[in-house]
């Protein structure tokens, strides 16, 4: 009876499957035209589509606004919000704690010392402080990671703790190299808060990197559904759980270092998105990560949209935008959470 | 009756250790542990020079109290942990030299403990064993097999945290049978079923056994144990303390030596099964003594609360084989003893009356009185007439058949209304009274 009744039931999740992916990935395309579209000169999907075909060469001004201007911010913007959500589930997996988020590893914190330090030496522009900020990441990942390593094994819990005392450690450097510098305090605070602002596509070069590592856990999905039953259990079933670790923290931590080092701390996506995207599609990584993704990207595409449209000509920092999105909206899963 | 001695127990265990050889020569075991060693912290080593090996299509249970090392011993066969000095083999390989993946594919675990928050279908956590076996295998299908031979198929779309207990468990027996291996372990799986679906699961595990599946379980329930496995392993504070067939395995010895109680061991209808009492106070005398007069199985609650509250209890005249002369043997106390269906003869109503002598108490049960044991009586009357102290339950009267005892309400004879009464009145006194 049963394998008369399976087939069917596969075929239907696996149509169910692809059709929220369509879905989703509609969604996000439709945020990607809009968050194009919108700004302070807004253009016509018809101008957008001239535009494009137009090519970054022409000099019309509204060809100069979208190639030069807001396509880079845009496209930023959603790789930056792909890398942290995806950065967000892989954490909240491996820690299996629903409260953890991309900068809990401590690596945000350390890639902020790293622009921080760039914007105090007066190498703001371009690679430098992009480069210090993967460098101060990737760095304090490799301490956290020693921290964390105990014969051969990885106590995620170790790391966990680890992970935010750097970050409170980390944070107080910051906060003396901020009193020490008066000039560049505007500019230190701005980089803090997370912002889109100005980029170029030099950043959005940066960003590309995140491309393959946002595509290394869906190699695992496998993996991570099995971890959700504890590390022990997923020993007992097979699993290396040891090189699973290794390789999700590495990818998680260089999706946020290299999200922190073009964006900025741009908080509640990398929380918001995996829980959002659980109630949707269920715990299951192999619709989980993909559809994370996308609508990480979509958020932060919208997120930048309200951040330079809201009070404009002024623009609100993006990481402030999602945080007043991202907190009522964590409150009210955390309540929803309970209930049930 | 009892079972064979410590000694026999004891010496399978001594000969895993070094038998090697010897069952090497019969067919190579599918588990071995040799001198296996385990700590967690140096100081409190959790398993120290544990042997025995573990044949292909074996059924083996290990008991042992709480902390013995039961869950780590799996722990090691399935290669989670690596023992610190000594070796567990599993064909023949060491666990340290599998990689995961595929040590998963020859040995499968159920754990006790099964904690899985997360919203996912039975189907789901099913198929998750079949992980190990790679591309070789359709996990749906696999899946869909298990459910249907553990006969939990209509449970498969359930949300796996719904689930009740017992049916989580079935779950994860599921998912572990998915994984193909040889070699099941299994945590205390009965520890969250109810006596229905325990001896259900056993049956079960007893039909995979048939079809090929080694199967080697930790349990508490040692009646379990005794009813179910074909062998078992004895852990008691990290060591081997017996290790072979059930019977000889769960002597009383065995048992007294490791979980500190007294165990009786009756055979009834084709079963074999224990019960326990407390260890006997190490000076059972100093209480003081009781003689029951009784039969017909009016005396046996009594015979083992005088018993487990530490009173020598003597009894008598009991025909062989009746329930409470069974009950008093098995307590192995002293006892007048009559052939059966015979009224009571010279010789025991001599022996009869020499233990009541001896007695500082006497108490008579509701037990029927008729031509037969009316001869009880009479010894009783003699034990008055020389001071002693007489207790009778109010119940005798109504059975008796002889009309001999009601006489007994015009002597010293003190009536309690029942046994309870007896046994407040004895814990009253700090000693019965003396003859």
């Amino acid at each position: 009876m049963t394998d008369v009744e399976r087939p069917a039931r596969v075929s239907r999740a696996a149509r169910e499957g692809w059709s929220g992916l369509a879905l989703a990935a509609g969604i996000s395309l439709v945020c990607l035209i809009v968050s194009l579209a919108f700004g302070p000169v807004s253009l016509s999907p018809a101008q957008l589509w001239h535009d494009l075909l137009a090519g970054p060469g022409s000099h019309t001004a509204t060809a100069i606004i979208f190639w030069q201007i807001r396509a880079p911010r845009v496209v930023l913007a959603f790789l930056v919000g792909a890398a942290l959500a995806v950065a967000g589930v892989i954490l909240q997996d491996l820690f299996l704690n629903p409260l953890t988020d991309p900068y809990v590893t401590g690596v945000s914190s350390g890639a902020a010392l790293g622009a921080t330090i760039a914007i105090v030496a007066g190498l703001a522009g371009g690679l430098w402080l992009t480069g210090l900020a993967l460098v101060g990441g990737l760095g304090t990942l490799l301490l956290v990671w020693t921290a964390a390593r105990r014969r051969g094994r990885i106590d995620v819990y170790v790391l966990l703790l680890a992970g935010v005392s750097a970050s409170y450690l980390l944070s107080a450097i910051i906060t003396v190299l901020m009193i020490r510098a008066n000039d560049d305090l505007g500019a230190i605070l701005y980089w803090l808060l997370g912002s889109f602002s100005g980029r170029t596509w030099t950043d959005v070069e940066t960003a590309l990197f995140a491309v393959p590592f946002m595509i290394v856990p869906l190699f695992f999905t496998k993996e991570m559904n099995i971890l959700l039953q504890g590390e022990k259990r997923a020993l007992e079933l097979g699993v290396d759980v040891e090189r699973t670790k290794r390789v999700l923290v590495v990818t998680a931590a260089i999706l946020t270092a290299i999200a922190v080092s073009v964006a900025g701390i741009i908080a509640f996506v990398g929380l918001i998105i995996p829980h959002l995207v659980r109630l949707m599609v269920g715990p299951n990584h192999r619709r989980v990560l993909p559809f994370s993704l996308l609508m990480g990207a979509a958020l932060m595409g919208i997120a930048d949209l309200v951040s330079r449209t809201l009070l404009a000509p002024t623009e609100i920092p993006v990481g402030v935008v999602t945080t007043f999105i991202g907190a009522p909206v964590f409150i009210y899963l955390l309540r929803r959470g309970r209930r049930t | 009756m009892t079972t064979t001695d410590t000694t026999g127990a004891g010496g399978v265990g001594a000969v895993g250790a070094t038998g090697g050889s010897a069952g090497q020569e019969r067919s190579s075991p599918i588990v071995a542990v040799r001198q296996a060693a385990f700590a967690y912290d140096a100081e409190r080593p959790v398993l120290k020079d544990v042997s025995f090996e573990v044949q292909a299509g074996d059924f083996v249970g290990v008991v042992g109290p709480n902390g013995s090392g039961k869950s780590t011993l799996l722990d090691l066969i399935d290669g989670v942990l690596a023992p610190g000095s000594g070796a567990v083999l599993v064909n023949g390989r060491p666990t340290r030299e599998y990689r995961r993946r595929d040590i998963a594919r020859e040995v499968a675990l159920v754990p006790q403990h099964f904690a899985l928050e997360f919203d996912l279908t039975v189907r789901d956590v099913v198929e998750m064993g079949a992980y190990c076996r790679g591309a070789e295998c359709s996990p749906a299908a696999a899946a869909s097999a298990a459910l249907g031979k553990l006969g939990i198929a209509e449970l498969a779309e359930r949300r796996f945290p719904e689930l009740s207990g017992g049916e989580k468990q079935m779950a994860v027996l599921a998912q572990a049978l998915v994984q193909n291996a040889g070699v099941l372990l299994l945590d205390e799986p009965a520890s969250s079923l109810d006596v229905s679906h325990q001896l259900a699961l056993f049956e079960l595990l007893k039909q995979l056994n048939a079809d090929g599946l080694t199967v080697i379980c930790v349990l508490h329930d040692l009646n379990l144990a005794l009813t179910y496995f074909d062998r078992l392993l004895v852990l008691s504070q990290g060591g081997v303390a017996a290790w072979g067939p059930a019977e000889e395995a769960l002597s009383p010895e065995v048992l007294e030596a490791v979980y500190g109680v007294r165990a009786l061991v009756h055979h009834h209808a084709g079963r074999t099964f224990l019960t326990f009492s407390p260890r006997r106070s190490s000076q059972p005398r100093e209480r003081g003594r009781v003689h029951l007069v009784c039969g017909g199985g009016t005396g046996s609650s009594l015979m083992r609360e005088l018993t487990d509250r530490g009173y020598e209890v003597s009894a008598g005249v009991l025909n062989a084989l009746d329930s409470d002369e069974v009950t008093g043997r098995e307590l192995g106390l002293s006892m007048a003893v009559e052939a059966p269906f015979s009224p009571v003869g010279d010789d025991a109503h001599a022996e009869n009356l020499r233990l009541m002598a001896d007695a500082d108490l006497v108490v008579l049960s509701e037990v029927p009185l008729g031509h037969g044991n009316v001869r009880n009586l009479e010894a009783v009357r003699a034990a008055l007439a020389r001071g002693a102290q007489v207790w009778v339950l109010e119940g005798l009267l109504d059975g008796d058949h002889t009309g001999a005892a009601v006489s007994l309400r015009d002597t010293a004879a003190r009536f309690f209304a029942d046994e309870q009464a007896v046994l407040a009145e004895l814990s009253r006194l700090p000693r019965p009274p003396a003859v």
